[in-house]
């Protein structure tokens, strides 16, 4: 399946990441809100040693599916947010 | 006569009035700063009037079967009874009458007042509006960062996405065969039995799930040797088990089993050559927990499970701790039975998984019988949606174990630096060469644990296992391992798991590290140390 789908441009790959590390912003959770942003950027940078075409797409679409559970987890956290903030993120 | 009267009319009064502020509570109270062009006299009027008609109706209902309950057997006191209820009445309806006034000040209809929508404002409700938390005593500017892993994890965001679909819209019961509701959980439990099967290298049928590692330990030690009791009467266990095990052992000794409980050396390992003298012809069951809850040093399984193989024994291990934190593989390990939870993976609470080997066949005695799911093992129908958690959890462990396994690494590093950088006796618990970097089990001499722990409100850790925080006991664990009375006193656990970050750690140590220098500055035991005193050679006098 993976090998059928063309292999992402620069722009598409660039733009995902934006996207994964805005959707990681929509968290409430401090916790939840870092984990996302660092994973995103680590699993890019393990992989910007991809150079097979049908690995870079598999990731890519992996990447994907990725974005759109912290799209839907954003809003589920988001909407049982505790009014009370975690002591991270007050005293900064 | 008249005195018993009496006391039924006032207990009939005192009735009515613990239920009037009841009614009135839920009126919206008066505030001056809303709508206050609607105060004018026609409004508030037409208001009072409308209103007064509306909250009398339920009132005087209310009122109505009151009549009944009075006194029956006796007939010449009707006459005052009544008169008496005719006054609560009256009292009653002046209540009433000021309760409508006060709620025609303010003229706001009750729903109004909620927000429009968002179930955000109906959950978030139990917690106060004003700036931090106030709970048992204790004032907190904000929610503790959490570092009590070994307790509980939070549930991954990725492992809610799972759960989520059916938790909604598919809730059939994996156990209808009749209907396309049931198949469709039936297909989600057993993909989420070869994702738990994939991340210890087991069959998917070697898998029965429960409802967590405690009711596993349960149908593994008690199950086991309640089917072989004809031939098998011992059981060998560690000291430093789980209280479930050890609980499940001492109810087997009370029924006439017999139970050795191999002590630790003091690093928290086991003897193997202990291990191997204390096994008999009737032995029945080794238990041997995997990664420790408490002090997170990692036994030798293979070793054990070596040994096991060799005389033939079934052996059983709680890799609660261990599982999706360290590799697991059931073959290498040689293990007969393991007990597995959810919730320590970052999976939800309330459910469990036991492995249990086909080849050689392991048997157990249900703990429970039913409705005959899981094999009859574990009757009772399966959760679907907590199942289904607790298979994305365990593929996703699969996937970022290596990455989480760096990086708590570097964490426990970072944090035992930085405490270690500013205090001195600081002792670490357990042995430091096999052990989970994710559990650092920390004593800090000179400095009463409690008091500690008190002090930390910040930081979500505990002094050992979740089920004896309550009582102020040193842990059993680190009594078994030798430490001091007084360092066993100390100890804190800190779990480091995939969402921590360094700012927490940082923010922990900091913590940690003012806490632990005040009670040392307020402790005469350290400045006798400081003045080079020793402590063990002081005759106390109460002892």
């Amino acid at each position: 399946m993976a090998t059928a789908v063309p292999p992402p441009s620069r722009a598409e790959i660039i733009s995902l990441f934006r996207s994964l590390l805005r959707s990681a912003r929509e968290f409430p959770d401090y916790n939840i809100r870092e984990y996302t942003k660092r994973r995103t950027i680590d699993s890019f940078r393990d992989n910007k040693s991809l150079s097979d075409p049908s690995s870079i797409a598999a990731a890519f679409t992996d990447g994907k599916s990725q974005l759109q559970v912290a799209k839907r987890q954003a809003v589920v956290y988001s909407l049982y947010a505790p009014k009370v903030k975690s002591i991270m993120d007050i005293k900064h | 006569m008249n005195l018993c009267l009496l006391l039924t009319t006032l207990t009939l009064n005192s009735k009515l009035r613990m239920k009037t502020p009841k009614c009135s509570l839920n009126l919206p109270s008066h505030t001056p700063n809303d709508h206050t062009n609607t105060c004018d006299d026609s409004v508030t009027h037409t208001l009072f009037s409308s209103s007064l008609s509306h909250s009398l109706k339920p009132e005087v209902r209310w009122l109505q079967p009151l009549p009944p309950i009075s006194l029956p057997s006796h007939p010449q006191t009707s006459f005052t009874e009544s008169k008496s209820t005719n006054l609560s009445t009256k009292k009653m309806a002046s209540k009433v009458l000021a309760a409508a006034v006060r709620r025609s000040l303010s003229p706001k209809i009750p729903t109004s007042i909620r927000p429009l929508s968002t179930a955000a404002a109906a959950v978030a409700e139990p917690y106060d509006e004003t700036a931090g938390i106030s709970m048992k005593g204790v004032k907190i500017a904000g929610r503790p960062l959490y570092l009590d892993m070994q307790a509980t994890s939070p549930v991954d965001p990725r492992v809610l996405d799972a759960m989520l679909p059916y938790f909604v819209s598919r809730y059939g019961n994996p156990h209808s065969r009749t209907h396309l509701y049931g198949w469709e959980s039936d297909e989600a439990v057993e993909v989420a039995r070869s994702q738990v099967a994939n991340l210890i290298n087991a069959s998917p049928k070697e898998i029965v799930f429960t409802s967590g590692a405690t009711e596993c330990n349960n149908i593994s030690v008690k199950g086991v040797m309640h089917f072989y009791r004809e031939k098998k009467k011992h059981v060998i266990t560690t000291q430093t088990e789980h209280k479930c095990v050890l609980d499940s052992c001492r109810h087997l000794q009370q029924e006439g089993f017999e139970i050795t409980y191999l002590p630790v050396k003091s690093d928290g390992l086991i003897d193997l050559n202990e291990l191997r003298s204390s096994i008999r012809s009737d032995t029945g069951l080794v238990s041997v927990m995997a990664v420790n809850n408490e002090i997170g040093v990692i036994q030798p399984m293979e070793e054990i499970g070596q040994i096991c193989k060799e005389f033939n024994i079934p052996f059983h291990t709680d890799a609660a701790q261990a599982l999706g934190k360290i590799p697991i593989d059931v073959n290498k390990w040689n293990v007969s039975l393991m007990s597995l939870s959810g919730h320590k993976v970052y999976g939800p609470k309330g459910v469990g998984a036991l492995y249990m080997r086909r080849r050689p066949r392991i048997r157990v005695e249900p703990q429970m019988n039913g409705g005959g799911q899981e094999r009859g093992i574990r009757s009772g129908t399966v959760p679907t949606p907590l199942v289904v958690g607790m298979g994305a959890a365990c593929e996703l462990a699969m996937k970022e174990m290596e990455y989480d396994e760096k990086r708590v690494t570097k964490l426990k590093d970072r944090m035992l630096n930085g405490i270690r950088a500013r205090l001195d006796g600081v002792v670490v618990n357990g042995s430091t060469e096999s052990r989970y970097a994710g559990n650092l089990n920390l004593s800090f001499a000179y400095v009463e644990g409690e008091s500690l722990l008190m002090g930390l409100k910040e930081v979500a850790v505990s002094s050992g296992s979740a089920c004896t925080s309550a009582s102020l006991e040193p842990s059993y664990v680190l009594r078994a391992l030798g430490v001091d009375e007084d360092m066993a006193h100390t100890s804190i656990r800190f779990g480091i798991g995939r969402f921590t970050t360094e700012e927490e750690i940082d923010k922990a140590v900091e913590l940690t590290v003012n806490q632990v220098e005040k009670l040392r500055e307020m402790s005469p035991l350290y400045e006798m140390v400081k003045e080079g005193i020793d402590i063990k050679s002081i005759q106390w006098s109460q002892h």
